[in-house]
This record gives structure tokens, sequence and C-alpha cells, in this order.
């Protein structure tokens, strides 16, 4: 697309891996220090943690709601348009739930509740923390099979691990907590990322012709695909948050933050090492 | 285009296999059977958040353990009972189900001093227990003929014991949702007197325990063994004597009802008659007749029995509810954010390449393909809004493939000879056909997971590569052939 101006062919390997890297190095110090903080990389959401999450449509301010609730563990309350409200609070004892129940039976009778215990938020964590770790190396194992060469293999694991560390990163940063919303959505980008680094890897080590020529070209493909994905998933996020359909908006945001990391990870970190790679000799048939 | 063109393109089976499908999920949501009063929607089914409901999910307050003794099992399980006070069942030959949620920390002691050691440890309960509750559950909801209810019990990965059950009634709130699960009904035992006439025994409150069907060694028989409380067995000598069953039990037949139905009618037997003309007997057992049948009649009655009450205490660890006018609300919003979608993905496609001929076949194979996911969907997942999310993203890596191929075939200049263009499309097939296979191994995990709602986000993912890459791209790649050389 002409209006994205990076020229993938005028860096050296070198200088485009840093910027990767050091993103990765960095997100890997914000994950940590949260694990420490907290014993887990990503502050969970009501699913992971347990609690109670309301959706209703309402003309009630923001404080309104807020006073309402005063008496109950109130965590936040999102706001969409047409006065949908995405209120959640934390986990509760059964006497306080029941009551709060019927509190927002009276209030807003015709509200989405979805309670979550937390000893089973702590279950959920326990399988999607599994989930994740399954499709990881699944992917890895797909990945070896197909090139059946360490570096570019390596490179493309590299770089969809990059992309869920950086993206997790944001993620703790800009304060979306990590639901089953949002773990189906990094595990999402598993597949989005994978798409782009084996078109990258199969044209540069399996087509003939000038090295600066096919790295262009995949370049130039790579983002008609990310960009639509993208635009697709813009549109998704747009209506999922103004509707205040929680979990489509959730996965959706995540997808967004990881594609553009995915654009920086495929065409800086793992092009960087593939054409390094090919520099020093290796991909020769 | 021009009529050879199309009619040379549907010959091929790659396009022919498309259009069949279409046509077969077309048929699949709305005519197998018609459903004009669904409109649009058709015969596809929806989750409880797009269609409104309430669910519950429900932790079994059980462990099962796998335990190694030399003494005779029986005496562990005895002192089992004593000490926590609930009721502990065999499951298998080195398997008890502890029907009480109890930690190892605490079993140890216990087991150690009826010098038995626990060998695994699992929170959960036998599969025989878990489907046994599935049964009571769906009993309770069909009394009500609540058609639109789904029961399933969930067992985590890593474990073969199922930890949960999670029941999801449509078009039910949260308070009558709860009071379905919980309600009880009322068990009454009468004996038959003269003819039709039959007079009160007691009621269910009187049974203090209910086993599970047993055979008897000698007679080869079904049957379920209950306890009576001593006042229910006094109740019960007396009115087998007042009415003369024990002189002749063939003609007072003991009658049991639940809610007022018959479920059971049977004659004392002889042995028992014998007994009870001594003493009050506490522990009797009801037979039900030798083979499968007999076993059948087993399960029902011990269900029966227990009137609705489940044999495992459960614990609500999670709940739900959507209003059905909020779930209408949601299902428009996700229509309206797909078709947003797609009408995006064509304006970005149509940015790029600036050519209708391949912008709308494009655009027409992703459709197609959402036609295609729906129409199997409609027979084997719900649609919910993680699987609606699915749906969305199926759209993105779809174009995304399509963007490789197109550029692969349309690589240095336009039109390639049939064996050049060949070459090149099985080189993007190549290409896809990897990166397929990662997504279906990334979202394997989930749609393996009893426990994750994501479920259907990963199996209409998983379906959508799928599709994609045993129909959609086959065909596209021979359309844009066809367009391309024309």
């Amino acid at each position: 697309m002409e209006s994205v101006r990076y020229d993938i062919n005028k860096y050296s390997p070198r200088q485009m891996v840093v910027l990767p890297l050091v993103l990765l190095l960095l997100a890997g110090i914000v994950l940590g220090y949260t694990m420490l903080a907290t014993g887990l990389p990503l502050k969970p959401g009501i699913d992971f943690a347990g609690g109670t999450a309301v959706t209703a449509f309402t003309s009630d301010s923001r404080e309104t709601i807020e006073a309402t609730f005063a008496g109950y563990p109130l965590l936040s309350v999102g706001e969409g348009i047409g006065g949908g409200k995405y209120i959640q609070f934390g986990p509760m004892d059964d006497a306080r739930y029941q009551s709060l129940v019927a509190l927002i039976n009276e209030k807003y009778p015709d509200a989405k509740v979805d309670q979550i215990g937390e000893t089973f938020g702590k279950t959920l964590q326990g399988q999607a923390f599994l989930a994740l770790i399954f499709s990881f190396v699944g992917m890895s194992v797909v990945v070896l099979i197909a090139f059946r060469n360490l570096v570019p293999a390596g490179a493309v694991v590299l770089a969809a691990f990059a992309d869920i560390a950086v993206t997790a990163a944001i993620m703790q940063v800009v304060g979306i907590p990590l639901s089953l919303g949002t773990t189906a959505a990094l595990l999402m980008l598993i597949g989005y990322s994978v798409d782009s680094d084996i078109l990258l890897t199969t044209r540069l080590l399996k087509r003939k012709g000038k090295l600066d020529e096919k790295l262009a070209g995949a370049f130039r493909t790579g983002i008609i695909m990310t960009t639509t994905t993208l635009a697709a998933i813009a549109a998704m996020w747009v209506v999922s948050t103004a509707g205040q359909v929680q979990i489509i908006s959730d996965i959706a945001s995540v997808l967004l933050i990881g594609l553009f990391v995915d654009l920086m990870n495929t065409w800086m970190l793992n092009a960087g090492i593939l054409k390094g790679y090919i520099l020093k000799g290796g991909g020769k048939k | 285009m021009k009529r050879e063109t199309i009619v040379h393109l549907i010959k091929d089976w790659r396009v022919a296999l498309l259009l069949l499908l279409v046509a077969g999920s077309l048929i699949g949501i709305y005519l197998t059977p018609p459903n004009p009063a669904n409109g649009l929607e058709g015969n596809l089914q929806f989750g409880l958040d797009l269609q409104g409901g309430s669910w519950l999910q429900m932790e079994f307050q059980s462990v099962v353990v796998a335990y190694s003794t030399d003494k005779p099992v029986g005496d562990l399980i005895e002192n089992l009972q004593k000490s926590l006070e609930v009721d502990v069942v065999q499951i298998d030959q080195n398997h008890l189900e502890i029907r009480k949620s109890v930690s190892r920390a605490d079993l140890e002691p216990l087991f150690a001093a009826s010098d038995a050691k626990i060998v695994t440890y699992h929170e959960g309960v036998s599969t025989f227990t878990a489907d046994e509750v599935k049964r009571i559950l769906n009993d309770k909801v069909n009394a009500l003929g609540m058609q639109d209810a789904r029961i399933n019990l969930l067992t985590p990965t890593g474990s073969e014991y199922p930890q949960y059950v999670r029941i999801e009634l449509a078009g039910v709130d949260m308070a009558t949702a709860q009071e379905i699960v919980g309600k009880q009904g009322m068990f009454e035992i009468r004996i038959q007197t003269s003819g039709n006439e039959t007079e009160h025994v007691l009621f269910g409150d009187q049974i203090t325990s209910v086993g599970v069907p047993q055979r008897d060694t000698r007679s080869q028989a079904w049957g379920v063994g209950f306890t009576l409380s001593d006042a229910g067995a006094d109740a019960f000598r007396d009115a087998a004597l007042k009415y003369g069953a024990i002189d002749n039990p063939n003609a007072h037949n003991l009658v049991m009802l639940l809610d007022n139905k018959t479920v059971y009618s049977a004659p004392l037997s002889g042995d028992l008659a014998a007994q009870l003309r001594s003493a009050p007997v506490r522990s009797l057992s009801a037979s039900t007749g030798t083979g499968d049948a007999g076993l059948e009649a087993a399960m029902t009655l011990e269900i029966h029995l227990r009137a609705g009450a489940l044999p495992v205490k459960v614990d609500v660890v999670g709940s739900g509810s959507v209003p059905a006018a909020l779930g209408e609300h949601f299902k428009t919003t996700v229509a309206i954010a797909g078709l947003f979608a797609l009408l995006t993905v064509g304006v970005v496609i149509y940015y790029r390449y600036r050519e209708p001929s391949i912008v709308i076949p494009m655009l027409a194979i992703n459709f197609s393909e959402i036609i295609i996911l729906l129409g199997i969907a409609r027979f084997i997942q719900q649609l919910d809004l993680a699987a609606i999310a699915g749906l969305i993203a199926v759209v993105g890596t779809g174009i995304d493939q399509l963007v490789i191929i197109t550029d692969e075939v349309l690589h240095e200049g336009r039109v390639p000879s049939p064996s050049l263009y060949m070459k090149r499309y099985s080189r993007a097939f190549g290409i896809i056909a990897v990166s397929a296979a990662t997504v279906m191994f990334a979202m394997l995990p989930l749609a393996l997971m009893d426990l994750s709602t994501l479920r259907g986000f990963a199996i209409i993912t998983i379906l959508g590569v799928l599709i994609g890459i045993l129909v959609t791209r086959p065909a596209y790649g021979k359309i844009i052939m066809e367009i391309l050389s024309k």
C-alpha cells in the first residue's frame, strides 16, 4: 500500500531486529514484574478471578450507577452508545451476591448478569494456561515440519512468541484484563502471525530471484493481508464496542493490538533474521 | 463474463463442489424443516446469549480417590462414612467416590487410620454418578415441558472425572432456573387395601438414604435398596399389619408415587412379610426385574426414590442470565458487525486491486464460506457470541489466503499460461496449507477442552479453515484462472 513508508530493503538485518527485540525485552520486564508482584503475568478479568459482570441499558449516568452499587465490590463501569453499560464487580460471598442480584433485578430488570466463583475462576485460569501452552507447542511442531530447517522455523516461532508477549504486555499497560475472550484472541494471534511469516519464508527461501525483489514482493502481499484483516477486525471492534457486546469487543481489541505488533515482528524481526541468514549463505539449495 | 465461461466453470469439480455445499447449506438452514416463521434465521441454533435464558454451572462436592489397602475395603468405607458423615461409594476395584468436598490432606489421616493409602486424588465424581445427575436434571426439566434445555457434564483437561455440570435453559430467568434445579418432588408410599383403593403409609422425608441399583445374587433381579427412619419403619410395619399385607402379600401391592403419579407397584416379598411380622425393618429393597430392562427400571426408580434430590451435593460456581430482549439486541449487533466487516474488507481489497473481476469473486467466495459454515454449524454447534467472533475471524484469515493466491498467481505480469498458472497456484496453496495447519493446531486445545466457553469459537475457526483449504480456496483458484485467461 502506497501510504506505508517502510522500505524493507533499506536496512541491514541488524538494524531490522533491534526494535522488535528491545520491545520483546520490555514486554518481558512488564510481564515478569507483574508476575512477581501478583503471581500472574497479566491482570485477570472476571472469568479468571471470579466476580460478576452486568450488561444493562439505562439512561443512568456512571455516577448514579456507582452510587447505586456503593455497598458492593464495584470494579468498573464501562459505557457504550445508546445507554449501554458494562458493570463489573469483584468476588463476593453468596449472601452479598444474592442481595446484589435482587438490587439489579429491581433497578435494571433487563440486564444480562454473569457470575463466576473465585475458585472456579482459578480452574479456568489453569485450563486457559494449558490451552496456550498446547497451542504454542502444536504450532511450533507444524512450522518445524513444514520448513525442516532450524533457523527459518525458529524465526517464525520467535516472531509468534514475540507477538503474544508484546501484545500481552501492551494489554497489561493499557489495562485490558486477561479473560476467556482475550485468551482466545491471543491464541488466534498465533494463527494470524504465522500466516504472514510463512508467506515471507516461503517467498524468500523457495522462490528464485533477487533477494531484494522477493522481499519487496512478500512485503507488498503481506501488507495487503494484514491491512484487510485489520479492517475486518476494526469493523468488528467498532460495532461490538458500541453495541456493548463485551466478549467480541475484547477479542477485537486484542487482535487489533496484536496485528500491529505482528506487522513489526514479521517485517522487522522475522524478515531481518531471514535476510541475515540468506546473506550468510543459508537457504541455498 | 461469457456464457461458455460460466458453463465451463460450473463443470469444474471444485466450483461444482462449492456450489453444491452452498446450496446444501441453504437447504439445511431454511428447508429442513421449513421454518418461515423465523425469517432469515431459519433453523440456525443460537446460544443463550443471543436467545435469552439462564445458565448455571455447578461443581460436584465430591472427590474420587484411588486407594491401596491389605484389609477388606468394606471396613475402610465404613470408617470413612462414619468419620466424614457422608456417602462413600466404591466405583471400581480400587477407586472410591467420597461425596463431600474434602481435601487430600484431610483424608490422609483417615485412610491411615484404616491402614490404607491414597494413591491418587481427584475432585469430581465417577462417570456413573455424573450420568445419574444428568438424568435427574433432565427428568426435572422434561417434567416442566421445557424443550430448550442443555445439560452438559464438564471434565477438566487432565482429569477423567467430571467435576462440573452446566445447565442452560432458554427463555427462563435466573430465579426460575434456580428453582427448577433445586426443586424436589413429593414422594409417597401407599399400600393397596382392596381393589383400586390405597392408603397412605409414609412420605419421602422418612427415607433416609437411597442406594444404587444392585443385582440380587440369588434371583439375578435388579433392585434399589433404601433405608427408612425409625418412625418410617414403624409406619411401614403398622400399615402392613393393619391391611393384611403380611398374611396375603399378593393382594396388597406397595405403591410408590412421585407427585401423585405411580412410579412403582409390587407386592411385599415373602421374606420381608415374615420379617415384618416380628419387628419393623429399616432396610428395604425394591426389585425391578432381571436383565437390561430391570437395570433401567432400577435406575429410574432410584431417581424417583430421591424425589429429584441429586445423589451428590452441588455448589453453584457460575451463573448468568440474558433477557430475551438483550439477546435480540446482541443478535442485531453481531449481524451488523459481520456485514460491516465484510464490507470494509471489500473496500480495502478494491482499493488495492482496483479490478472488479478480482474483488467480486473474492467477496463472493468469502460470503459462500460463511454460508457453508453456518450450514454445518446448524447441525453441530449452537451459535453463541464466541462462535460468531470465530466466524468473523474466519473472514479475516479467509481474505488473507485469497490475497496470497491472487498475488502469487498474478506475480510478474498478468496472464500466465495454464501450466505456469498451476505451478504458481500450487506454490500459493503450499503456503496456505501450512498456515491452515498452524491455525488448526493453535485452536485444537480450546476446541477439545470441556471447560472453556470458547469451544464454539475454536470449533468454528477450525471448521472455517478446513472448508477454506478443502473447498473454497481451490474453487477460487479455478475461478480466478478462468477470469484472467478470458
